[in-house]
């Protein structure tokens, strides 16, 4: 109950005290009023009061008023007047305590607002929960469906509970965590039992964190003293504990989102760094575009670029003598080795086709030339390994043209694919097929040539035109000889500018001349092939006359 | 008959000017404790009759509603702060949360303190026990 002091009604100057001033005044005798101690608060006082009458609140006094016995009647009026001063402050200091109470709330609300952080958010309430509820101690326990384990993310206060007992012994708490209601409980005999909280402690308070579907866990309070808690605590803690609930909720789903997002971005980059070894980058990017998802049915550029092709010679016999897994890892293992040659050289793999590579190089010829000459060293050394185990050596030729490509995407909706379109790359790969034509492992066009540097290491020999099958212009062919071993090389170098005159020769059909120098180059190079071949279709043009309209350029009959 | 209680010759008082009657009756009770300390309460329910009340009697703390009809709480402590200059007068302006460009106007006509509603009573006691020198 409210104290209500006599002072406070009678004592100062109002309304009542004017009133009481004047109802002494009308009852003419000595009659004055003192507090419960007998300090006087009105009027004047005199040795002994014919009568003293009692002013009560629920049977406590808090003054007398002493006169004679009509006294009785101010001091029942101003019992009435405490009386409704009392209810009017008890009601005041209950309105105040919801007042509190919705400040609380209003303040925890916004501070919610603050963080999306779940363990700050567990800490956030479980302070306020234990600044407005006194407590000794206070945990918070939620339960991780997925992990199926017992998380304490906020605890504060003394160490009333034994955290470690908890983690062994999760179900008891969770009895009371998962339970999905919300009380304060007395009987703990069987938590102290099972040592999860202190002796000492008098009783819990807990209320249950949910959000729609599912209880979380919930907030639990502890406290020594006996009658700690009250319903009003109740009530408040059940308040924090839905606030938080949604929020933390809110939190935890805030950071999965990340998480997930996180993993999907690492995957789509995964993805990228795998398509660009299916679809060359420098493919996509010569079409203007990043990555693969960009590209669109219909991309194209055109550019002027060197086509090479490669290919194994006999590589039917060859294969025809290995299992199907054999022929795989042949194939697989020469494929590896002549990667990288190319892509130092600034050149990509447009193709794998069986047995043969198709490579692009789209800066510079010299590029193609240079990944050519490392390509047949490649060779060599495969071949001096084959060779050690026994292995019949391998025979690779190698082809290649300049001119104008068409890179593009082709196909329709649902089957794309990189694709190049023109003239350049079936010449390039005619070229690489006269190989074994004329002997010779390493094959250009005149047009590459012309792209070339003026300035460079390579030496060539010229081996006339060609008019290609199904073609009307022809095409002049030039052999490099970088690509042989040092003997082979050394000597076609010393023998080239016999081998240029014995070609004009051939070509001005001037055959015997040209048969002795290509004698003679045989004599000094009896491994060069080429040489072998024109000096045979000399022979032959000798013995039988050259065909009708020859211009020194050789027919190919077949591709 | 004389009333032989003697008056504190520096009573103190305090002015609580809201239009709602519930924020009058709140901050009473918040300071309740006050009264033994021989605090008066005064309350007016709008700015005219506290600028009436504030010149008559003089308190040395008044909570200052902003929102309120007839004549709002900015004007009051402006008159009272720049007009008359009243400079014993400690004024505390309440408002509703979310007028946080009142914080700025208050400082413009010479409030002491700003505080927002719903308001907490511990701070309202502590303020009230510091401006009267109170322990």
């Amino acid at each position: 109950m409210a104290r209500v002091s006599l002072k406070n009604i009678v004592g100062k100057k109002n309304e009542v005290n004017t009133a009481v001033l004047a109802l002494i005044g009308q009852l003419n005798e000595t009659t004055w009023i003192e507090d419960e101690n007998g300090k006087l608060l009105v009027g004047n006082s005199a040795e002994a009061p014919p009568s003293s009458f009692p002013v009560n609140i629920d049977n406590e006094i808090i003054g007398w008023v002493k006169g004679d016995e009509r006294s009785i009647m101010i001091a029942n009026l101003l019992g009435y007047l405490a009386q409704k001063e009392a209810e009017k402050k008890k009601l005041g200091t209950e309105v105040l305590n919801l007042y509190q109470e919705l400040n609380v709330i209003y303040n925890f609300s916004e501070q919610l607002t603050q963080t999306i952080d779940p363990d700050i958010i567990a800490q956030l309430t479980l302070e306020q929960a234990i600044h407005s509820i006194p407590s000794h101690s206070g945990v918070i326990v939620l339960w991780n469906e997925e992990k199926k384990q017992l998380l304490i993310p906020a605890k504060s206060g003394e160490q009333l509970f034994k955290e470690e007992q908890i983690r062994n012994n999760p179900g008891v708490l969770l009895k009371i965590g998962l339970s999905g209601q919300s009380e304060i409980i007395t009987d703990l005999s069987l938590l102290k039992e099972k040592g999860i909280i202190e002796s000492d402690v008098h009783s819990l308070i807990y209320a249950a964190m949910k959000v729609k579907h599912r209880i979380m866990g919930a907030i639990i309070l502890a406290g020594k003293n006996a009658e700690q808690y009250s319903a009003a605590h109740l009530k408040l803690l059940v308040t924090l504990a839905l606030q938080s609930s949604t929020a933390i909720e809110s939190a935890m789903l805030y950071e999965k989102n990340i998480r997930e997002a996180r993993e999907r971005e690492e995957a789509m980059l995964r993805i990228h760094e795998v398509t660009k070894k299916f679809v060359p980058h420098e493919f996509i990017r010569s079409l203007g575009k990043e990555t693969l998802t960009d590209v669109k049915l219909g991309d194209q550029v055109e550019k002027i670029v060197t086509v090479l092709f490669t290919d194994i010679r006999d590589f039917t016999t060859l294969s025809e003598k290995m299992t199907p897994e054999e022929n795989f890892h042949f194939v697989s293992s020469f494929n590896a080795r002549l990667g990288p040659v190319i892509r130092s050289n600034n050149g990509f793999i447009n193709q794998y086709l069986g047995d043969s590579i198709m490579a692009i190089f789209p800066e510079n010829p010299e590029d193609a030339l240079r990944a050519a000459v490392g390509m047949q060293k490649a060779v060599h050394e495969l071949n001096k390994e084959r060779k050690e185990v026994g292995l019949p050596i391998i025979r690779a030729g190698i082809g290649m043209h300049t001119g104008s490509l068409i890179m593009g995407i082709t196909g329709d909706e649902f089957r794309m694919d990189a694709a190049t379109i023109s003239d350049t790359v079936n010449t390039a790969a005619r070229i690489e097929s006269l190989t074994k034509y004329y002997k010779s492992p390493l094959l250009l066009s005149d047009h590459t040539l012309q792209f070339l540097n003026g300035q460079n290491n390579f030496h060539f020999r010229h081996l006339g035109s060609v008019k290609l099958k199904g073609k009307n212009n022809l095409l002049s062919i030039v052999e490099c000889i970088n690509g042989f071993d040092e003997l082979q090389f050394e000597r076609k170098l010393q023998t080239l500018p016999q081998f240029s005159e014995a070609m004009n020769s051939y070509h001005d059909q001037q055959f015997e001349n040209a048969l002795q120098i290509f004698q003679t180059i045989l004599t000094n190079d009896p491994d060069d092939l080429t040489a072998h071949y024109f000096l045979t279709n000399t022979k032959k043009y000798l013995r039988e006359g050259v065909p009708k309209n020859w211009t020194g350029t050789e027919e190919m009959v077949s591709k | 008959m004389k009333n032989l209680i003697k008056q504190k010759v520096m009573e103190q008082k305090i002015l609580i000017v809201d239009d709602e009657a519930h924020i009058r009756m709140l901050i009473e009770q918040t300071l309740e404790e006050l009264e033994d300390e021989g605090v008066e309460f005064l309350t007016a329910e709008n700015g005219e009759i506290a600028l009436e009340i504030i010149q008559k009697e003089n308190p040395k703390l008044v909570f200052l509603d902003v929102m309120m009809p007839k004549m709002n709480g900015m004007e009051v402590c402006r008159r009272v702060k720049k007009e008359l200059e009243l400079k014993d007068v400690f004024i505390v302006l309440l408002t509703a949360k979310g007028q946080e460009l009142d914080r700025q106007r208050g400082q413009e006509v010479g409030a002491d303190v700003y505080m927002t509603k719903p308001f907490d009573p511990e701070i309202i006691l502590s303020k009230a026990k510091e401006v009267l020198g109170i322990k």
